[in-house]
């Protein structure tokens, strides 16, 4: 495996001395101090984890609503049933699907640009590092009041403050259905395009000199040196940069509750924030938990292809 | 030739510098204007166009302090975080130095599993621990929220660490070993000593995390535990209006996460590629 900046969970040691083949006799002493090593966060995960995860799945067959006319008991798959019926959800899984892949497509294609355009001595390379580190260290709910306030308020805000000057708008970012869409994606690019572009400088940096001198010696133009060389030499990064990004944004929630609150209307409600609505704001737990278990599911289904690709990189 | 080449040179200069000067603009102004607004007097800030230059004041710092709450929430997230950091540290450093390092059965599969509890939805664990926490009557504890804070904090530890512990060559181990050290005491002075900073880099990376939390503490704290993201949410909830209170309270709730980052920045990008934080 090359020396690619890999997110961590592709980067299990590889390393040949660590390793041993089964022929080799396992040590026991060393099976039972790794147990002891290892037995505190096994406990702690299944009891804070693995533990409310079960009790997620049961509690989706179970009716819970705290406030309401209708008993709570056993519902079997009821839930379920209700689920398939509910345009609310199929329009949240949508939206969380829209969401998801314009911002994942727009982190990549921005960061992998500005990371290749950047990629030479250039003074201020400091200053665009802390630049870029601020709003990934920056509380998603605060980034997302900021945009709310500050930055999208019509007339107010900065950006139109800035269309105004070529005698654009003002437009109603977060209360227009399509551009409150448009704006929850914007915010969330905005985010965490910064890291997108720190995983792919930092393999670029990593990458061997020699194909490069060969191509140029060869008369390779620069775009014919991007597309041969370097982008399949970044194709790992790429991949995990992708599924990394897609995991972060199916679990986003706080910028988009704290710009839009899911709204206008249903505009920018994704599964996360509909399954919040019925759990917390209508205290139906039982169906709430149902759609908390259809988020389990894609979450196994993005893990499972992780662990596939790391195994696959080993 | 050589007089065309280095006019198109200049060119591309040119072009990559104004790309730079963009790129640290765009990431860069959303942040300092929150800074500046803070610090700007009430009449100004809805200023259109709005004004640049102005005689800086601490008044919103002051009325968002006697608000209340926004001390009171400082206090309870340097707690929250503090703990569920620590706790998570002392579990996770065995953990990972076994999987990178010791061979044993079920390797694979745990590690499977430390992977797919980093990725549990957080929505899917918040609803089992509301209705427990409530049934328990530890809705708005400490304790409450440093135990859903573990979730965060432990696998995403372990998985920072373990590409920490598999940096260091294992012959040292080794060599420890030939000197009779048990493996214990192999892990604990000569390893320990060397993953001091990818340990250091783990604990600031779980505190962020942990300090960054919103959805969790939106449900499970209340009036006596609120953290500071809570904290600035509720500010402009009851008044959307009070922008200058409002960037004081983030301001003032995002310092300590701001300052530990630009310390250690070199630390935190390098973890960044290899672990990413949670978004």
């Amino acid at each position: 495996m090359s020396d690619l900046p890999s997110a961590a969970p592709f980067a299990l040691p590889t390393d040949p001395r660590v390793r041993q083949t089964k022929r080799q006799r396992m040590g026991v002493a060393e099976e039972r101090f790794a147990w002891l090593m290892i037995s505190p966060s096994l406990l702690v995960l299944l009891l804070v984890g693995t533990l409310p995860l079960a009790a997620l799945i049961a509690m989706g067959l179970y009716r819970i609503d705290l406030i309401g006319y209708r008993p709570d008991g056993f519902a079997g798959l009821e839930n379920y049933r209700d689920m398939v019926r509910d345009d609310r959800f199929w329009a949240s899984v949508w939206t969380m699907l829209v969401y998801t892949f314009t911002s994942v497509f727009f982190q990549l294609v921005i960061g992998l640009a500005l990371a290749m355009a950047l990629f030479r001595p250039l003074k201020g390379q400091g200053i665009l590092r802390v630049a870029l580190l601020l709003p990934m260290i920056l509380a998603p709910v605060a980034v997302g009041l900021t945009w709310r306030t500050l930055i999208l308020t019509p007339d107010y805000g900065i950006i139109d403050a800035f269309l105004q000057m070529f005698g654009l708008g003002p437009y109603p970012w977060l209360t227009h259905p399509t551009l409150a869409l448009v704006s929850v994606i914007l915010i969330h690019t905005w985010q965490w395009t910064p890291f997108a572009f720190l995983v792919f400088t930092a393999s670029l940096h990593a990458m061997p000199t020699e194909p490069f001198e060969a191509a140029l010696i060869d008369g390779a133009g620069g775009w014919q040196r991007f597309r041969d060389i370097t982008l399949p030499l970044l194709r790992p990064v790429i991949v995990v940069v992708i599924i990394l990004r897609t995991m972060i944004a199916f679990r986003a929630f706080d910028a988009i509750y704290s710009a839009t609150g899911g709204g206008p209307g249903t505009a920018t409600e994704i599964l996360n924030l509909y399954a919040y609505r019925i759990s917390f704001t209508s205290l139906s737990l039982g169906y709430g938990a149902a759609l908390g278990t259809v988020l389990l599911l894609i979450t196994l289904m993005i893990s499972w292809l992780v662990f596939r690709l790391r195994q696959h990189n080993q | 030739m050589t007089e065309a080449r280095r006019s198109q040179r200049s060119i591309v200069d040119i072009a990559t510098y104004t790309l730079l000067i963009a790129a640290i603009f765009i990431w860069s102004v959303p942040v300092l204007w929150v800074v500046m607004t803070s610090l700007k007097p009430r009449m100004l800030i809805f200023n259109s166009p709005p004004t640049i230059l102005f005689l800086p004041t601490f008044s919103n710092y002051i009325e968002a302090l006697e608000t209340g709450g926004i001390v009171k929430s400082i206090i309870n997230s340097t707690i929250i975080s503090v703990f569920s950091t620590l706790l998570a540290v002392i579990v996770a450093v065995p953990a990972a130095y076994a999987y990178s390092r010791l061979r044993f059965r079920m390797r694979t599969p745990l590690t499977f599993y430390t992977l797919l509890m980093q990725m549990a939805p957080p929505m899917g664990l918040l609803i089992p621990f509301y209705f427990a926490l409530s049934k328990l009557g530890l809705l708005d504890t400490y304790v409450g929220l440093i135990t859903i804070y573990l979730t965060i904090t432990i696998p995403f530890s372990i998985w920072l660490l373990i590409t920490y512990f598999a940096e260091i060559p294992p012959e040292l181990e080794e060599a420890a070993k030939i000197d009779g050290a048990t493996r214990f005491q192999a892990f604990l002075q000569v390893v320990m000593p060397l993953a001091r900073g990818g340990i250091a880099v783990t604990t600031i990376f779980a505190f962020i995390n942990a300090w960054n939390d919103f959805l969790y503490a939106v449900v499970l704290s209340g009036p006596n535990t609120q953290p500071t993201t809570v904290a600035i949410f509720g500010f402009l909830a009851a008044e959307e209006s009070r922008w200058g209170p409002f960037t004081a309270t983030a301001v003032m709730a995002m310092g300590p996460v701001v300052a530990i980052a630009l310390v250690a920045q070199k630390h935190i990008v390098h973890g960044l590629s290899l672990g990413g934080v949670k978004g």
